[in-house]
This record gives structure tokens, sequence and C-alpha cells, in this order.
């Protein structure tokens, strides 16, 4: 039996007897703690692993209990929303609907905003919804709509706080489960890299804009579902419970749990309840009661903590329970990923055409042409600020060039998106490292892999892509093992030494099944034997037929390993040929020896 | 951790439990924090104030805070029905916060004493709401002494600024239904925000209307600014204020201008000028007395709703203690009786007369009309 | 609406719109220095106004005793550290500004006749018990996490406020306070009525701008802030503290922040917890100057003053529905056309 299993299997068996051995008020307690824990879930995700600040969630909250406290009130509905009112599960259902389309129309809106546009962007839709719930008289204003009927499920009325307990928690049973199989999945490794990945993930595909917003949606989701369970709980709303102070609350449980973590959440919301019960007993025994200090001493704690536990609660506790996470298994059994037809060798991949790029009054590429042939590895030398970085740009599209064209197997690379090149078969690595160092070797490696599958989020959360992901673990691994890092599969990328890191990077590149592989300085920072290992490897991949094409400061390295050799300096080309060839030619002793 | 806590906390009940068994115990609930704290503090003062004694038995008041939240409302009365096994509750300051507690308390059998002014917490009367009964003069009873008396001074046309808030949506409604009956016209109706540091536009929006008078609805001093803004603009009318009015800050802030106010409120304000035949009179006067003599300051009639609440208790608990014993259903059912059977009751609000109807049971004697007159509350004759 | 009325609201939508400007001018200097997205600046606000309040009633202000506290705890750590580092002349430095200043101002409070004193006395006495709060809150609270992320720093300066909110209502109570005008005149400019204590304000604002600016540019602390705002690595290089800058820039908010507090007292009730939503609207103004410029910053302040005021007469009941979701779009095209790639925070 593994130990997380069995710590899981101990928590749900603990939260089943619960409410037999506890008092009335502490049930209401938990149950008030599933509603907080199952928002700080949606943020957990949005927040903490997406790196998307939201203020607003307690507004999502409302929509789900306004729109059930409404259906389930008004006695005529208008006829075609009138078969909403016949039960609370209906009512569940138009709100889901509801939120996902508000959520889809606030975050195309939204979403957008990079930076700190966006938090603020939350706050502004938090304090209009907010304030709309209490302005429009239909819902009930200010004072509130009450009479909403309690839930029944299975001929079970769940009026009381210990019936509705089972409810609350299955709710947040299910979405801890299911956000942590969406967490360690193909979907779940590029919503990890929205924070502090964004340009590697879409260069290996990742589509960020889609993934910020099924966060953000299932963020609202979750929102929406604890509202409808406040609704019929308290069988009363009013806005208070769904404006912006309640907004920062939840941000703050999700924070104070550890907002990189699933169980996070939980703490979080537990924790911020039981502490405001518990200051409530304890502060006028201590101070009297001539004045409210739960505010002050609750904000000077929240302080406290934060200053000493920057990642949350959860880190901390985790060491406290000898739970191992398991170390993820390559099932050798699983089907290998179908690969793509590489080009015959000889025929052109890619292919400059007179491309310049002007910054301004500088000519960084004045009139470049070059071409890789799949089976070759051209390098790109030349000395600093020869130009090589934004040539490298131009062919890989990031950049597009002021004049000229890049090909890539014949179609021009201008005007295509990171993610669309990525698909027709060119991969990267980066000058700069660029990988997520949390996460293990394996999923860094098997992030590259994003476009050889095609599982959803909803097939994620329920475990419906494992055979998918064995085959994408099962490249992942191999292409880690072909590059040497097999040893190191497990640990986290970022206690790699820089060498390896790049090596991980083009692992992670190999992953993606490319014809042609661009490589920015793989060699930096190898030893010797590292090198000698990577000089072999690129060999046989050229044997396969890859297309290489390498940006280089390394000349040993460069010169007993590649076919041709193209120079720049100033931002041209002053030389082409073999490597043989190129090492003699004049102009190349001048730019790199200064005129001997 | 949280189970440790659990655990200590069910202890700590335990043994609180049998110390105070004989105890007859009153959960208060107030919203001494956040937005609403000008209303929930003048009736957490007052709970010392109020009477420890009734029928031979012993009262604890167990007051709780609930922030102005009505989810906090909710968890705070929970803990007072389950854990404190209280045997009334008195409380919350706000009228959705009470809205939201009916059903709990009715379920749970505890007689709710509601100091919030909108009548919804007592009508309809339904099964669930005869457990609630109301401190505070219906906000309805309020509205229409002021609009009798516009009519009487032949006003016309009125323009209403209320709070965004339940205090100044209720005033809306109650002015708007009472207004049409008295053939007043309401030309403007304006919301602020409490905290708002200008309200000079919805001043120009109801000068624009150019009203013969202005009615402000707004709890404590946030009914200073509106009319400031109107006076400092000029407005000429006449202005009414609400009872959420009715406090000394009002003069203190509102100096020379808001000079000839008329607002309607309880007697508290003009005890002076109240004829000593008026029943309230003397139970209001020792009510302030002790409040000013505690805090240093009179009251904000928010604290007489208190009082009044606790003055109905003492006087319903001898009858309940001859059914049943504190912290039992029967006594609590028996409280809830007695409290309905309340006849001609004095307080420091006015007389309270309930029927199994009328769960409020103000009359007219529950308000007067009240001026400014040289920076004083005067009475209106 | 006519023109007469379009005016007076355009000209109360300014006085806002100016405190706006100043509270904005002062989130982008926190942000920009510290990182933190300072949501207690609206604290000062009813902090200044609140203390000056309580002096004009005769009160000593407990704000007084709030400063007193942080300085013994900012008198302890330091004095604990400057103790085990054996520097004893340090130690005089740390006592005499955490404890000697605190303790010194009450006395002086206790002693004179406050309630008496000239209005510009009883102004100097309220900042000089608030402002210094400012540093004494960055000593306490962020410079020991001075490093983490930005979300972290964000939740914290929550967590403060939510304390010095609680803190507002112990002391000043839940009733809100004014205080007397600056000046009694009023100017007439044409239809216009224009009080003496809105011209105050916007004056003050605007000569408070300048200064900000002439500080910027002309001092040595000025610039080392700067510096610091534009690369923290490189200014600490350069030998600038970045507790020292921090410190400074807090000074600066808790300076901007109360003044502005005193200044709008005279014209509008403050409660203690109005700072909030003036903040926020202070916060809106700053992000839409990205956070960065002062200018577009002030811009923006005004812009929100006049939203606000303009919502408010055609649609009252709506106004903050109106403006914040207005605001949304004006984030939209900010975003769009201030382009930086964030990555790595």
């Amino acid at each position: 039996m593994r130990t997380d299993r069995l710590v899981q299997g101990l928590f749900v068996a603990l939260l089943l007897v619960l409410p037999a051995v506890l008092a009335p008020f502490y049930v209401t307690l938990l149950n008030y703690i599933g509603l907080y824990a199952l928002v700080a879930l949606g943020l957990v995700l949005l927040t903490g692993v997406g790196g998307l600040t939201s203020f607003g969630q307690a507004a999502f909250v409302g929509l789900g209990a306004y729109t059930t406290a409404v259906l389930s009130t008004t006695p005529e509905l208008p006829g075609w929303i009138a078969w909403a009112g016949a039960s609370p599960w209906l009512t569940l259902l138009v709100g889901l609907v509801f939120t996902a389309t508000v959520a889809v129309v606030v975050g195309s809106l939204t979403l957008k905003l990079s930076g700190h546009f966006l938090p603020l962007g939350t706050i502004a839709w938090g304090i209009s919804l907010y304030f709309l719930f209490g302005t429009l008289e239909s819902l009930g204003g200010h004072t509130g709509i009450t009479g909403i009927s309690p839930i029944t499920l299975f001929g079970v009325v769940l009026d009381a706080g210990e019936k509705i307990y089972y409810l609350i928690w299955a709710f947040v049973m299910v979405a801890v489960f299911t956000t942590q199989n969406l967490l360690d999945s193909r979907e779940g490794r590029a919503i990890r890299a929205l924070k502090g990945g964004m340009v590697m993930a879409e260069a290996m595909g990742v589509d960020t804009s889609r993934s910020r917003m099924i966060i953000f949606v299932i963020a609202a989701l979750h929102a929406c579902a604890s509202g409808w369970l406040y609704a019929h709980m308290q069988r009363f709303v009013n806005p208070t419970p769904f404006g912006l102070h309640i907004g920062i609350e939840y941000l703050f449980m999700a924070v104070i749990g550890g907002a990189g973590h699933v169980w996070g959440a939980l703490v979080g919301a537990g924790l911020i309840t039981v502490l405001k019960q518990w200051l409530q007993d304890i502060l006028p025994r201590l101070l009297g009661s001539a004045g409210n200090f739960e505010a002050i001493v609750f904000g000077v704690m929240m302080v406290l903590v934060l200053q000493r536990a920057r990642e949350g609660l959860w880190p901390v506790l985790k060491k406290l329970v000898p739970v191992k996470a398991p170390q993820k298994t390559i099932d050798p059994a699983a089907d290998t990923l179908p690969r793509r037809d590489l080009p015959t060798a000889g025929e052109v991949i890619l292919e400059a055409r007179n491309v310049t790029r002007k910054f301004g009054g500088l000519v960084a590429n004045n009139d470049m042409n070059l071409t890789v042939k799949a089976g070759e590895i051209l390098a790109l030398i030349g000395p600093n600020g020869a130009g090589k970085s934004t040539m490298f740009n131009q062919l890989s599209g990031v950049d597009t060039p002021t004049s000229g064209e890049v090909l890539f197997l014949g179609k021009p690379v201008a005007g295509r998106d990171s993610r669309e090149i990525a698909r027709m078969g060119m991969s990267r690595t980066f000058q700069h490292v660029r990988l997520l160092p949390t996460m293990t070797v394996l999923e860094n490696v098997a992030i590259g892999a994003h476009l050889r599958g095609g599982k959803g989020v909803f097939h994620a959360a329920w475990r419906q892509d494992r055979a998918e992901e064995a085959r994408l673990l099962k490249e992942a691994a191999r292409q880690i093992e072909r590059v040497g890092l097999g040893s190191h599969m497990y640990e986290e990328a970022g206690s790699l030494a820089l060498g390896q890191q790049r090596i991980l990077e083009i692992a992670r590149a190999l992953c993606s099944d490319p014809c042609l592989l661009l490589l920015d300085e793989p060699a930096a920072g190898l030893r010797l034997k590292e090198k000698e290992a990577l000089g072999d490897l690129l060999r046989k991949l050229r044997a396969e037929g890859m297309a290489i094409l390498i940006v280089e400061h390394d000349m040993d390295f460069v010169m007993g390993l590649v076919d041709r050799v193209v120079v720049m300096e100033f931002g041209q080309k002053i030389a082409e040929g073999l490597p043989d060839e190129v090492q003699r030619d004049p102009a190349v002793l001048e730019a790199y020896l200064g005129g001997v | 951790m949280k189970l440790k806590h659990v655990a200590g906390s069910l202890l700590i009940g335990a043994l609180s439990l049998g110390v105070a068994h004989a105890d007859i115990k009153i959960g208060v609930v107030s919203s001494s924090t956040g937005p609403i704290a000008m209303v929930g503090i003048p009736q957490k003062n007052t709970v010392p104030l109020m009477p420890t004694k009734a029928g031979g038995q012993t009262i604890r008041y167990i007051p709780l805070d609930d922030g102005s939240d009505p989810t906090a409302s909710v968890v705070a009365v929970k803990k007072l029905i389950s854990e404190e096994k209280v045997d009334a509750i008195i409380g919350p300051s706000g009228s959705p916060n009470a809205m939201g507690v009916i059903q709990f308390v009715a379920e749970a059998g505890v007689p709710l004493l509601a100091p919030v002014g909108t009548a919804a917490v007592v009508l309809p009367m339904n099964d669930q709401k005869k457990w609630v009964f109301k401190t505070t003069q219906n906000d309805s009873l309020i509205a229409t002494a002021l609009l009798d008396h516009m009519a009487k001074t032949g006003i016309k046309t009125l323009g209403f600024i209320g709070t965004a808030d339940p205090y100044g949506e209720n005033w809306g409604k109650v002015v708007a239904d009472g207004a049409a009956k008295k053939g007043i016209k309401i030309v403007a109706d304006e919301r602020f925000q409490r905290q708002d540091t200008s309200v000079t536009a919805q001043a120009l929006k109801v000068m624009a209307a150019r009203p013969d008078a202005v009615l402000i609805a707004a709890p404590g001093t946030p009914a200073v600014l509106p009319q400031l803004a109107l006076v400092d603009r000029g407005y000429k009318g006449k202005f009414y204020q609400t009872h959420g009015a009715a406090l000394p800050d009002f003069l203190k802030l509102g100096g020379k201008k808001v000079e000839g106010t008329i607002l309607a409120a309880s007697l508290m304000l003009v005890l002076d000028q109240v004829p000593d035949t008026h029943p309230s009179k003397k139970i209001a006067k020792n009510y302030v007395a002790t409040y000013e003599k505690a805090y240093g300051a009179a009251p904000a009639t928010f604290g007489g709703n208190m009082f009044d609440a606790g003055l109905l208790l003492e006087r319903a608990i001898p009858t309940a203690l001859a059914k049943g014993k504190p912290g039992t259903p029967e006594f609590r059912s028996a409280l809830r009786d007695a409290l309905e059977q309340t006849h001609e009751m004095p307080a420091t609000q006015g007389v309270y007369n309930m029927t199994p109807a009328d769960h409020s049971g103000f009359d007219e004697r529950g308000r007067e009309l009240i001026t400014v007159t040289n920076g004083t509350w005067t009475l209106l004759k | 609406m006519d023109v007469q009325i379009a005016l007076m609201l355009a000209q109360d939508g300014l006085t806002n719109g100016a405190i706006y400007a100043l509270l904005a001018l002062a989130l982008v200097l926190v942000f920009a220095v510290t990182r933190v997205i300072f949501i207690p600046q609206g604290e000062f606000v009813a902090y200044g106004a609140l203390t000056l309040a309580m002096m004009q009633a005769g009160t000593v202000p407990a704000t007084v005793w709030l400063l007193a506290g942080m300085g013994a705890t900012a008198a302890l750590i330091d004095g604990g550290l400057a103790l085990r580092a054996g520097q004893t002349r340090r130690l005089v430095g740390v006592l005499g500004w955490n404890l000697g200043y605190p303790l010194g101002l009450a006395a002086l409070l206790a002693a004179l006749p406050v309630k008496d004193m000239p209005l510009a006395a009883q102004v100097l006495l309220s900042l000089a018990v608030v402002v210094p709060m400012g540093p004494l809150m960055y000593r306490l609270v962020f410079q020991p996490i001075a490093a983490a992320p930005i979300l972290i720093l964000l939740i914290v300066s929550v967590a403060v406020h939510v304390a010095m909110v609680g803190l507002g209502l112990l002391f000043f109570g839940a009733e809100g306070q004014r205080t007397p005008a600056f000046s009694d005149a009023n100017l007439e400019l044409g239809p216009l009525m224009v009080s003496g204590q809105t011209i105050w304000v916007v004056m003050s604002s605007v000569v408070l701008i300048v200064a900000l600016y002439q500080f910027f540019e002309r001092t040595l602390y000025g610039k080392a802030l700067r510096a610091t705002a534009i690369n923290r690595a490189g200014a600490r290089l350069m030998g600038i503290s970045p507790s020292l800058a921090g410190k400074l820039t807090f000074f600066l908010a808790a300076l901007i922040g109360a003044l502005s507090g005193v200044l709008i007292a005279p014209i509008t009730t403050i409660y203690y917890d109005t700072g909030f939503l003036i903040g926020l609207k202070g916060f809106v103004a700053a992000i839409i100057g990205g956070l960065a410029s002062y200018p577009l910053a002030a811009v923006g302040a005004v812009l929100v003053g006049l939203l606000e005021s303009f919502s408010s007469f055609w649609a009252s009941a709506f106004k903050e529905v109106i403006v914040f979701t207005l605001i949304i779009p004006v984030l939209l095209w900010r975003s769009l056309t201030s382009r930086h790639v964030e990555e790595e925070e």
C-alpha cells in the first residue's frame, strides 16, 4: 500500500466519522471549511499553480448562490427556464453553465491583461458583480433572498448541518482528487508551465491562453459549486458574503495554506475558520470584552506566519507526515508514440533568404542567407555581438525580419506563432535555460511531447488519459536515457548543474519529434566527457535524418562535429563552407583573432 | 492541531456547562466590527448594563461579534445554540443578518429578539417568524410620523437620499409606499456609499428635481454628509432625517448646518422635554444615565433597542420559569409564549404590546417628532 | 444636465481625483521600490484625519500608543541585533528613535494644550504621530520578507490592512469625524462656487506632486530611490541599502496618506474604514499608470474622480458598478499598449 494513498484514505475515513463524534457546532464549522476550501482549491490552481492572482472569486461564489436562490424562490419563472425551478440539482446545472459563460466572457476580457493589470481587473469585476447583487431589486437588494429550499438527495432532505456535511465534503474530495489528477497530466504540465515558463511552453506547442482560460473557468466553477451549497445550507443569500473583502479572504486562505499545493487549500480554509472562532473565544478572556481585538490579532498573526513560512503552511506540515509522493513508473509495455516521417537526407529544411533585421538605425542582420538540409548539422558561429542571436530569433519565428524571408519546409515562418512552428516540426533550446525548476526532469521533458498527445482536461481529471500518459512518459524517459540523464530522471530539474540543464532542454526538444533542431549554445557549461557524449548524440540524430542548426562559441566542439559552418560578423555572413575551409579563411581569422 | 483544538474546546465547553448550570443564558450577537459597527457598538456596549436578575435567577449574557457578515451571524447563532445552549438570543444588528438566522433559531426553538428596523423579520407572520420579536420601531412607524408632518406642512415633493445598504434600501421602500398614500411625490431617489468622500453629485441631482423637502436615511454619522452637501450647494428646502441620525454625533458633525432638521425617533433624545407622565421617561433616563457613566457619551438609539430586549426578557422570564427549567426546550418555548403576551410594557423606546400577529408591538408612543434648534434636540410640539 | 451642473460635477471629480492622484503616486512609489502593493495606504488617510479629530476633541490620540508599541518592538529587534554585534553607539540611536521619540511625543501631547492650538500646529502634530508609523511598518513587517514573491508581499499587505482597520475601530470608534476647514473662504468662479478647502486640496496636491518630482530629480535620496526602483540589485551594488530605501519609501507613503486625510477631513466624513475604498481608487489610478508612470497615474486619478462624479449623478445606485466596469476596458487598453514580456515575475 502506498503511504500517500493510506494517509488520504485515513483522511477520508476521518471525514466520514467526524459528524458522529463532534458536537453539531463543529460540524457546522467543518461545513464552512469545506465551502471555503472548495473556493480556495480553485485559487490554488489559478494563483498558486497558474500564477494568475484573482481577488474576484467571491463574485463567482455569488453567481452560484444567486442563480440557485433566484431560480428556486421565484414562484413564476419565465417559461424557457421554468424547468430549473423543480430541483436544486437543476439549478446547480444552470449555475455552472451560467458561471462558465460569465467566466469565459470575463476571462476573455481580463485574462489578456498582463502583469498587475490582471489582479486589478479581478478586483474591478469582483466589485461590479457585488454591487450589482446589492442594487438589483429582483435579486433582493442588500437585504437578500430568503426561503431557499434545502437540497434533496436520494429522497433525503439535507436540512441539517450534519446531513449536508457529507455532500459538501464529497464535493471537496472530488475537487481535490480531480485537481490532483489534472495537475499530474499532459494538460497539467501545460498549466504548471504558466508560472514562469510561458515562452518555453509556447515553443513546445502549448496554447498558454487556452490553459489560462481553462484554469480560470475551473476555479470559477469550483466557486460556483461552493455558492450553490452555501445557498442551500444557509437557505438565505445577501450580497455581503460575495464582496471584495471575502474575495481577498479566499486568496488569503490559499496563500496561508500553501498556494501551490492542493491540500494547502484545505489547510488554509481550516486554519482561518478555526483561528477566527478561537480568537473570538479566547481574546475576550485575555483582553476583556470592551473592544474587538479579533481582526487585529488575526492580521498580526498572518503577518508572522507568512514571515516564517512564505510557502504557506502545507509544506511545513508535510514534513511532519512521513509521506513520500510515489515515483512515477515508466510502463515499458506502453505503446511507442508514432513518429513523423523525416524528410529524405539532403532535402532543404530551413532556408533564410536575404534576411535583414533592423532595430532603428542598427542593422543586426544584413542580407543573411543560409540553408539547413535534412541529415546535416550546420553551425552558425561568430564573435560576440555578431548578430547570431538575432538570426536565431528570425529562424525560430520569435522575431520577424525587416525584409527577406525564412522558409521552413518551404513555408514562410513569418506570421506563424511559436505553437504552429512547433507543430510543423521545428524544436529548439534556449540560450538562457528555460525549464521549470521544481518539476522533475521527467516532467520537464514530457512537456516537449505536448503536441503528441490529445487528451483534454476532463480525461485528465477523471484519469481517462492513463494509456496516453504512459506513452508520453515512456517517450520522455526514452529521450532522457538517450541524452544520458537517466540517473537524474526523478530529480528536480532545478537541482541539475547548468550543463545538464542544457542537455535536458535537448531531450525536451527531441521529445516533440522534430525534423529540425535549433540548438542555442548547447555545449556551454559542459565538461569534456559530456561534450563528447553530446557530439555522439548529435551525430546519431544526423544519421537518422534530422536537420540540426547549432549556434555556438566553442570552436573545438563545432569543428569536429558539423558538416558546414556559417560565420557571421557585424550582422553579415563573412564565410560559409566546410569546417576546415572556414578555419583557414582569412576573414574568419581576422574576425576571431583580430587580424593576425 | 485542528483536532486538538476541537477536543480542547469540547473540554472547556463541558466544564463551563457544569459551573453555570442554574443560570439563564442569553446569547447576544452584534455587529461590533465591520460596515455596520456604528449600529453594533452601542448595542454591544449596552449588554453590561442590562438586567442580571429575573425571577430569582441570574442572567448571564454571552456576547459575540459577527463582523457585520450574515454568514458569521449564522455561525455565531449556531454556536450559541449548540455550544452554549442559550435560552434566548438578542441580535443580530443588521437586517440581512437577522433574516439569515431566523430559520436556525426557529429550528432550535430559541426565541430571538432582533433589534433591527425592517418589518420583514416579523412579517408576514409564519411558523418560523413566531420565534422572532422585534425591539426596534418598524421603519414604517417612523416614516409615517415624518410623512404626516410633511403632509401637514404642505410638502408636495420629496427628494430621498439613502445609503446603499439594507437600512437605506428598506427606508426607500417604506417611504415610497407611505408617500403615495399622502399624495407626496418622490421626485428624486438617490443612493450613496457610507464611505463616499463626496455626495455632491447626488445633491445636485436632488436639487435639479427641486423638491420641497429632502429625507435622508442613513444609520449613524453617514446621515450628515448628504445634508451638508445640499446646504453647501444652497438648497433651501426642509430636511428630514430618520432615527438613524438620532445620536449626539449628528449635531457635533453637522453644526449650524443641520439647524431645523426634523426627525422622528424614540424619546431618548429629548428626555427632559417629555412630560413626566410618559411611561418610558424614567426608564430611558435611567438607561442613558448609566450608559453615559460607563462610556462617557450618550448612546445612539440602537443601544436602546438592545436594552429593551433585555427588559422584555426580564419581564417574561419569571412567567417562563414556572413552566420549565432554564436550559430546557420547555423553558424556551414558555419564554416565547411569555414574550408574546407582553402587554403595556414601558421600555426605553416606547411601550410594547405583543400579540401573536404583531411581534413588534410599538404604537405611536414609540416615536417623537424632534427638531434641531440652537444646536440641541428639541421636541416638536 | 446643464453646463453649470456639469462644471460642478467636474469640480467635484477633480477634487476627489486630486486625492486619488496623491495616493496613486504613493502606491506607484512603494511598488517600484519595494514591490509591495500597498493596500494599507488608505489606512494612513483615515489615521491622519482621525488623529487630528481626536486632538481637536481634546484627547491624546490613541495612535501615539500604537506608534510607541511599534517603536518598542523595533527597538527590541534592532536593539538585540546591535547588542549582539556589540555596537553600543548604534544601540543608543536605535533606542532613541524607536523608544525616545514616541514617548517624548506622547508626553508632549499630554502636556500641551493641543485642543486650543492653531490648526497648523495640530496638523503638524498629527503628522508627527502618524507618519513615523510608515518606516516602522517597513522595518517590522516588510523588511524581513523583502525578497519574497509579489503575491506573498501582497497578502502580507492585506494582513496589515486587516490589523490596521481593527486598530482604527478600537482607537476611533465606528462613527465618522470631520475637522474644521483650513479656510472658510469661498471663491466665485463664474457660475461656480468653489470652497476654500477644495482649493486647498487641489493646490496641496499639485504642490506635493511638484515637490516629489523635485525630490526624485534633485536630491541624493530621491535619486537613490529611483535607482532602486529601476534595478534593485544594481542599486545594492552601488551601496544603496534596500532597507533604507524601503523605510524612506514608506515614510513618504505614510506622509502622503496622512496629509491626504488631513486635507479631506473638512469636506467629508472620515470613518475608521474609509481608507480602503479611497486607497482602492488610488490603486486603480496607479494601475492605469502601469504602476510605473507618475504622470499617467495622476491622469488616471483624475479620470477615476470624474467618472465617479458623473456616474453618481446619472445613476447613483449603480455608481460603483459603472466605475469598476468601465475600468476594465481602460485596463485592457493599457495592457495592450504597454507591451512587456512577463516571465519569471
